[in-house]
């Protein structure tokens, strides 16, 4: 109880300070857009998820069994992210956090600051998880007619299965952080948890889990059967999970108290054995991570070289902000390691296209390929604003404490603005150009829409940049302790808002050429002046709309630099 | 060189600065002294350009920072009070960066850099990522930072925090060559030894007033202990306000 009330007491501070967020108007408002989003993003899920359970229900014979193999999918998938994410929270809570000093300096015992830490490691990854797992669970429950003990079941499990990836997490963080040196243990562990994320999406999408729902795939039916039963890994997690829901689910019988009784037993071994070895390691590796040993990485010294050489295209004045960034980015394990990540979602979206069966479609496959080039075209412009709002809307909070230096130097600050604008926009062109250019040739599309899709993307590209910059300027956070949460505030959210519906303002604007362009290839007749006149006209407005998106913003957030108080 | 005129500043409701009035002269080193919360950072962060006053005006070697901002932050070296830094850069790519940003010219900046890496003992660790610099090393960068571009003002808050005593003399010393070039150094300080011992001027701030400025015998003067020191004078005028207020 004394070792119970003591960790408390460590953990504490970080209860009251989440709470203390929320004491002002704006931040109570904040709160609520957050919730209203998040709502309806759980209706979306709610309402895509019945949809499949239900047909899946209608299956006879194996229905069952696909909604019992998606359920085992689900918390597979969960299993993985929470053991990602609670080695990236881990290591800021245990390594990184600005209270450590202060706990390491007291008399607390390391078995107590380890639980405090493990506890805010824990809130920090699994509120995710269970905010997107709720409608899951809850679809599940109510398109089965769950009896009352699934949700019982539910709540039971999932508290040790939230535990368990926590300790696993946590407890390669702190060997990681023990084994290399100094602050290459960072580099380290951000290198290896987002390794072992991209790694694991690569493989869920090359595992193809769209063959689930196309028995054509299997050699027969008894075949596809035999694939469904096939024995999940029986030390996972996650199959425990599913054997504690899954009966009561499926009204089948099960040993749900066996695997139950799994599930707490070794969460609690867990948290036994990371106390020990948090008490092994956890000092001495702290220690290592102070010191100040950590110099400039010798594979990036090429990639600075070549920056500061392609810098010369900038004018002077907005040169060393650019070669500042770049280098910066390419020295900091936290931002490069996310190009990981970006890398294996560039390939998982052209491999789609690469694996799409359009050939069986049904319908002329010309039209179907070019209809698909379109509705690309929003669906890169959403990729790329969503890559905007984590690498291009927090350009400005990234100058964090030392912004001193720049509103109290001569530069004014449009050229600083500008600066953080140009050297986003060419690697944002690049890689939308990479999306829409690529795509649309493994779709083999027509000139007209490999001309339009990829003057489309390059103009949006300016915008959603514009767009970021700008923002990012006028709600600058430069205090944040974390630069992962830059974007995770009140301005990152207004952004992606926004850029979402300017991707879809300009895909509606563009809806009417191309549907000139689809109906004169039909109906084998060229479009008259009117509608040339009317595309022109769409296509005109289009680019007004990009001109104000990046023009706009950058100018609201030059006046908001201006005025921003340090 | 510094002229301050009816300058306020409020947060909300909280009246931060009331009506300072102060001018600080080519080549004097000004001490500007004051309890915890008296406005001292405030009334740097105006001068420098990090902040708008609500009302009154800051001229800085006869520009006003409101109206002439790039002109008057050109006549600046600032060193603030916490050293935050770019902390992946190494000091000389700091310094070369903040060189380019003020307009330097390449081979000036490389002859000062170096010249400044070398004053200030930073010359090993010229290549080392400044994220590994002690507080103090990281108070000793900003310094260089500041004089790069041999300003006609420096600003300085609480210039011997962190500072080992080596550190500390060298900073005085530096400070007193520049003042017989020229340059006017405003300093906010809590150590009244320093003021006492550096500055031709000081003023006590206290709750957003001046309530003394001069020489330190005009202000022990003032109090009518005319062998006191500074932290007599300073004690004295900053509890007696206390005692008014209350």
């Amino acid at each position: 109880m004394k070792n119970f009330l003591l960790s408390w007491l460590v953990f504490s501070p970080i209860v009251v300070s989440g709470w203390r967020r929320l004491e002002t108007k704006e931040k109570r408002l904040r709160l609520v857009i957050f919730l209203s989003l998040g709502a309806l993003l759980w209706a979306g899920t709610f309402w895509g998820l019945w949809r499949v359970l239900t047909y899946f229900r209608g299956i006879e014979s194996f229905g069952d069994l696909l909604a019992w193999r998606l359920l085992d999918m689900v918390f597979l998938t969960f299993l993985g992210l929470l053991t990602f994410s609670n080695m990236v929270s881990g290591f800021s809570a245990f390594y990184l956090s600005q209270d450590l000093e202060l706990l390491f300096s007291l008399p607390i015992p390391i078995a107590n600051v380890y639980r405090a830490k493990l506890s805010e490691t824990l809130v920090a990854s699994s509120w995710m998880v269970l905010f997107f797992g709720t409608p899951v669970f809850l679809v599940y429950g109510v398109v089965y007619e769950a009896p009352w003990e699934y949700y019982g079941l539910l709540v039971l499990g999932i508290i040790p299965f939230l535990v368990i990836p926590g300790c696993v997490g946590v407890a390669l963080v702190m060997t990681l952080a023990r084994v290399f040196r100094a602050k290459r243990a960072r580099d380290a562990v951000m290198a290896f948890a987002i390794t072992c994320g991209v790694g694991m999406y690569l493989l869920l999408r090359f595992l193809q889990p769209e063959r689930l729902v196309d028995p054509e795939t299997f050699s027969g039916v008894l075949g596809y059967l035999v694939s469904l039963n096939a024995p999940r890994h029986p030390l996972l997690p996650s199959n425990w999970m599913v054997q504690v829901v899954a009966p009561s689910l499926f009204r089948r019988p099960g040993e749900e108290v066996f695997f139950l009784a799994m599930l707490w037993s070794t969460a609690s071994a867990f948290v036994v054995m990371g106390t020990w070895w948090a008490q092994a390691v956890y000092a001495t590796g702290w220690s290592k991570a102070q010191e100040g040993k950590g110099a400039r990485g010798r594979p990036w010294r090429l990639i600075e070289t070549l920056v500061e050489k392609a810098s010369g295209i900038f004018p002077e004045n907005m040169r060393p902000f650019v070669v500042k960034d770049a280098v910066s980015f390419f020295r900091d394990a936290s931002q490069w390691s996310q190009l990981l990540l970006l890398g294996a979602l560039v390939i998982v979206y052209l491999y789609n296209f690469a694996a799409m069966p359009l050939e069986k479609a049904p319908i002329d496959s010309w039209y179907l390929k070019n209809l698909m080039a379109f509705l690309n075209l929003g669906l890169a412009g959403f990729v790329v604003a969503a890559v905007a709002v984590r690498f291009v809307f927090p350009a400005v909070s990234l100058e964090r404490g030392a912004f001193w230096l720049v509103k109290s130097s001569p530069l004014d600050l449009k050229s600083f603005l500008w600066a953080k604008f140009w050297a986003s926009v060419i690697p944002l062109v690049v890689l939308s150009e990479l999306l829409v250019v690529i795509s649309n040739a493994l779709l083999k599309v027509s000139p007209f829409m490999m001309v339009l899709s990829s003057c489309t993307i390059f103009l949006a590209s300016f915008g959603l940049t514009g767009l970021g910059v700008g923002m990012g300027a006028m709600y600058p956070r430069f205090k944040v302790e974390n630069v992962a949460n830059i974007s995770s505030g009140m301005g990152g959210l207004l952004y992606m808002i926004l850029a979402v519906g300017f991707m879809g303002a300009m895909v509606v604007l563009e809806g009417l050429p191309v549907y000139i362009f689809f109906y004169s290839r039909f109906s084998g007749q060229a479009p008259g002046p009117w509608a040339y006149f009317l595309a022109g006209l769409c296509l005109a407005v289009a680019f007004v709309l990009m001109i104000l998106a990046f023009w706009y913003p950058m100018k609201r957030g030059v006046q908001a630099l201006e005025e921003y108080e340090i | 060189m510094i002229e301050l005129v009816e300058l306020s500043k409020n947060y909300g409701a909280f009246q931060a600065l009331k009506e300072i009035n102060l001018h600080v002269r080519e080549g004097e080193i000004f001490g500007f002294l004051g309890p915890n919360g008296a406005g001292k950072t405030t009334t740097i962060k105006i001068m420098a350009g990090l902040m708008k006053p609500t009302s009154g005006r800051a001229r800085i070697a006869g520009y006003d920072i409101c109206k002439e901002p790039t002109k008057a932050k050109a006549q600046i070296g600032l060193v603030p009070d916490r050293p935050f830094l770019y902390e992946k850069l190494t000091a000389r790519e700091f310094l070369k960066f903040v060189g380019t940003i003020r307009g330097m010219g390449a081979s000036d900046l490389e002859a000062q850099m170096e010249g400044l890496l070398h004053t200030f003992g930073l010359e090993s660790w010229a290549d080392k990522l400044i994220e590994n610099f002690s507080h103090g090393m990281k108070q000793r960068l900003v310094m260089c930072a500041a004089l790069l571009h041999r300003p006609k003002v420096l600003i300085v808050d609480e210039p011997m925090v962190g500072l080992d005593p080596k550190a500390a003399r060298l900073v005085k010393e530096i400070f007193r060559k520049e003042s017989q070039k020229g340059v006017s150094i405003f300093m906010s300080t809590h150590t009244l030894e320093v003021a006492q011992e550096m500055c031709h001027r000081v003023a006590i701030l206290d709750r957003g007033r001046i309530v003394a400025q001069g020489t330190a015998e005009e202000l022990a003067a003032m109090t009518g202990q005319f062998k006191a020191d500074l932290e007599e004078v300073f004690l004295r005028l900053t509890t007696e306000e206390e005692d008014e207020s209350s």
